[in-house]
């Protein structure tokens, strides 16, 4: 009795996260240098609803906008752009006034005259940040490795994607070749996509993301009854072909924050690194995990065992549909 | 056949992949508290750096800690193990002493009587009762760890500093462990005798210094 | 921030943390991966969980399992109380004393009973929980990290105790004892700092 509340509280643990993932846009601040002390400023604000998020970038030294700031709005986010006239940016602090009080974070980049850039992401804990005198390419592909593990670790549905993949394939050998399978496709799709060969609309998009977990729920049930299907014979196959649209994904989720254009093929291989550290992470977690649990000779109930697998499939179902409707909307 | 054959270098492979993996996570494990040092706030990674140079710092501490590691290994199992398990816990019992203000006469002394006196096991490859060489061994490292007591520097951070101190320590342990590893050898053997002799002449001058 | 790029190979969670608001770490990945990171990276909090895994994980697979739910529900409904009840949280001594019980009886292995074992388990984690309850409870997603910490404990409890249950080679479990002898003489260190400094 106490082990089952046990397991219904981890499983609500483990869903938590998504609550707040819709949260998780960055504002996007660029700042480029046009002439010399001159800054083409573009500021990226999400929107809650109509609801602007009240943030306004602020500098510590001299710094003033030499034209009127225009506004409009795209969904989701609200862009103004305006001229900031500063003559020394370099060793000023900027900060984002209202950060501390919201759940998102703030991506700052900035590119200069002499064809050096620095980005830097801000967060609610830490919403200033001083502009350094010059940035190496390690930092930019810090920023972009730790968003691409933030897009990871808060991307449920990728997540689920591959716990259903782990729930489907028990060989070790088949796991790998799956799991690279999913990789090597998603990020030729992301890499595609990121570079501007191909594109996927937004809301069609998530709706396929949501049928391919959708898709792997059936499946798991019938390999649990013992029958075979392509899915469960060729799970690489499946694997690859859902990574292709997974990796559209990303893509759209790297092209929201802002990118930069001229560290675009860096900041694309490390946005995908990152992905694949918080991949690996998290498989390897769930693989120790099973592992740890039958050495500890845990006798689970059957619906136990089978809740992550009817999961997955009534998640899949829920978004389909709800992704769906709001297509038609 | 053939397919059999790959089939089994696959598994191999695998088992051998599993391996690393569990090696990874273990690597992982350990180093946990590193990172946990590394990421406290500012300026406490110097509480465990001064930790674990402090047993290191004084010559006489650390041939005493070597020559423990050194008879354990002549004694041969289960000193060998049942040393490394219990020292550190009486030496911090000694260090906790320390740390509280509670007087014992004669540490300098103590602690260079403790060098002869493992020296001189050590020299006579003295094989006694296993609880009366414990007995030994606690008796002394108590006074070691009350010396590292009360020499514990004002402020800093109390718990990484004892982290490190008894990483410190334990290192000490296994490097004379290894060392004793030669006693199998006849050679080694006596090269052993006379590395704890030479433990035993230094704690003369340490005790001829503590007097002085 | 440049030295992430170096600690990646230490993992992701602990890529941004920096120094934040009273003892909770700042991950970058929100609050409940904050709370996640938090028992790798405080190490008051770290090292009774591991003396108690590797005691668990000692005793075999049957304490094992029992642990692995015992401490995160305990450490949880700690934080909990500390949420709605304030007390202040309980002397340094008494978290100092159950370091050294637990790391002890590690060290000591012998087949202590399982109910000792599971017992400790949850008065360590509802003190230690106790403990953190009242910085969660005062900050925004407190209740986020919570269930972060409480799933980083169950995680790392069911690792531990997994890997360490099927045990067998001598040398592994005095490795193991020795380990626990050193998380007890830490206790007996931090044990006597606090009475020098009156806590």
């Amino acid at each position: 009795m106490k082990l089952r509340h046990a397991v219904i509280l981890l499983g609500l643990l483990a869903v938590s996260p998504a609550t707040h993932a819709h949260e998780l846009r960055p504002a996007y601040l660029e700042m480029r240098e046009v002439k010399t002390g001159e800054f083409s400023v573009l500021w990226k604000t999400p929107m809650l609803g109509d609801m602007r998020l009240s943030l306004e970038p602020e500098f510590s030294g001299e710094a003033k906008p030499a034209t009127p700031v225009s506004t409009r709005t795209t969904p989701g986010a609200a862009v103004q752009t305006w001229t900031l006239r500063a003559l020394a940016l370099r060793g000023q602090t900027l900060l984002i006034r209202g950060l501390d009080s919201t759940m998102t974070d703030a991506l700052v980049r900035c590119e200069f005259a002499d064809g050096t850039t620095w980005s830097q992401r801000l967060s609610p804990a830490q919403p200033s940040a001083l502009i350094p005198a010059r940035q190496t390419a390690w930092a930019v592909a810090g920023v972009y490795v730790q968003l691409g593990i933030e897009h990871i670790l808060f991307g449920i549905d990728h997540l689920l994607f591959v716990l259903g993949l782990l729930l489907l394939v028990q060989a070790r050998w088949m796991l790998l070749k799956t799991i690279t399978a999913f990789t090597v496709a998603h990020s030729l799709t992301l890499a595609i996509a990121t570079l501007g060969y191909a594109s996927a609309p937004g809301a069609p998009l998530n709706a396929a993301i949501a049928l391919s977990i959708l898709f792997l729920g059936p499946e798991i049930v019938r390999m649990w009854r013992g029958e075979t299907s392509l899915t469960i014979r060729k799970p690489w196959l499946v694997a690859f072909c859902f990574g292709l649209l997974h990796g559209f994904g990303f893509a759209s989720a790297l092209s929201n924050t802002g990118l930069p254009r001229a560290d675009l093929p860096l900041a694309l291989l490390t946005f995908n690194v990152g992905v694949e550290i918080g991949q690996v992470a998290f498989v390897g977690l769930v693989v120790l995990l099973e592992r740890s649990f039958r050495q500890l000779e845990f006798c689970w109930p059957v619906w136990v065992l089978r809740a992550p697998g009817y999961a997955i499939g009534s998640l899949g179902a829920f978004w389909t549909i709800q992704r769906t409707v709001m297509m038609f909307r | 056949m053939k397919k059999q054959k790959t089939e089994s270098t696959k598994l191999k492979t695998l088992r051998r992949a599993t391996r690393i993996s569990q090696g990874v996570f273990w690597a992982a494990v350990l180093m946990w508290p590193m990172s946990a040092l590394a990421h406290t706030r500012g300026g406490e990674a110097i509480g465990f750096l001064s930790g674990a140079q402090h047993p290191v710092s004084g010559l006489d501490h650390v041939l005493a800690m070597i020559a423990v590691g050194l008879w354990g290994a002549q004694l041969g199992a289960p000193a060998v193990w049942v040393l490394p398990v219990t020292f550190p816990m009486v030496m911090a019992f000694g260090g906790m002493l320390g740390l509280m203000g509670v007087k014992l006469p004669g540490i300098e002394i103590g602690i260079a009587a403790s060098a002869i006196a493992l020296g001189f096991v050590v020299f006579r490859e003295a094989k006694p009762k296993l609880w009366l060489a414990a007995v030994l061994v606690g008796f002394f490292a108590v006074f070691h760890g009350h010396a590292h007591g009360t020499e514990l520097p004002p402020g800093g951070n109390g718990l990484l500093y004892s982290i490190g101190f008894v990483i410190a320590t334990g290192c000490l342990h296994a490097t004379g462990i290894a060392i004793g590893l030669i006693h199998r050898w006849p050679a080694g053997r006596a090269v052993l005798r006379l590395a704890g002799g030479g433990v035993a002449v230094a704690g003369v001058l340490f005790l001829w210094r503590a007097l002085a | 921030m440049k030295h992430s790029v170096i600690l990646l190979s230490i993992g992701a969670l602990l890529l941004a943390a920096s120094p934040a608001q009273a003892h909770l770490m700042n991950s970058g990945f929100g609050p409940f991966y904050d709370g996640l990171a938090h028992p790798f990276l405080v190490p008051d909090d770290l090292l009774p969980v591991i003396a108690l895994t590797l005691l668990a994980g000692l005793r075999g697979a049957r304490c094992g399992r029992w642990v692995v739910f015992a401490l995160p529900s305990a450490w949880l409904a700690g934080m909990a109380a500390a949420a709605v009840i304030h007390l202040p949280s309980g002397p340094v001594w008494m978290t100092c004393a159950l370091t050294i019980v637990l790391g002890a009886l590690a060290a000591a292995d012998r087949p202590w009973p399982v109910a000792l074992v599971v017992g400790l388990a949850a008065v360590a984690g509802a003190t230690h929980g106790f403990g953190n309850g009242r910085e969660l409870a005062a900050i925004k997603g407190g209740g986020l990290a919570m269930a972060g910490i409480a799933s980083a404990l169950f995680v790392v409890s069911a690792l531990t105790a997994g890997q360490l249950a099927t045990l067998r080679a001598h040398w592994a479990r005095v490795a193991v004892r020795v380990a626990g002898s050193w998380i007890a003489a830490i206790g007996l260190l931090m044990l006597g700092w606090s009475m020098r400094t009156g806590q």
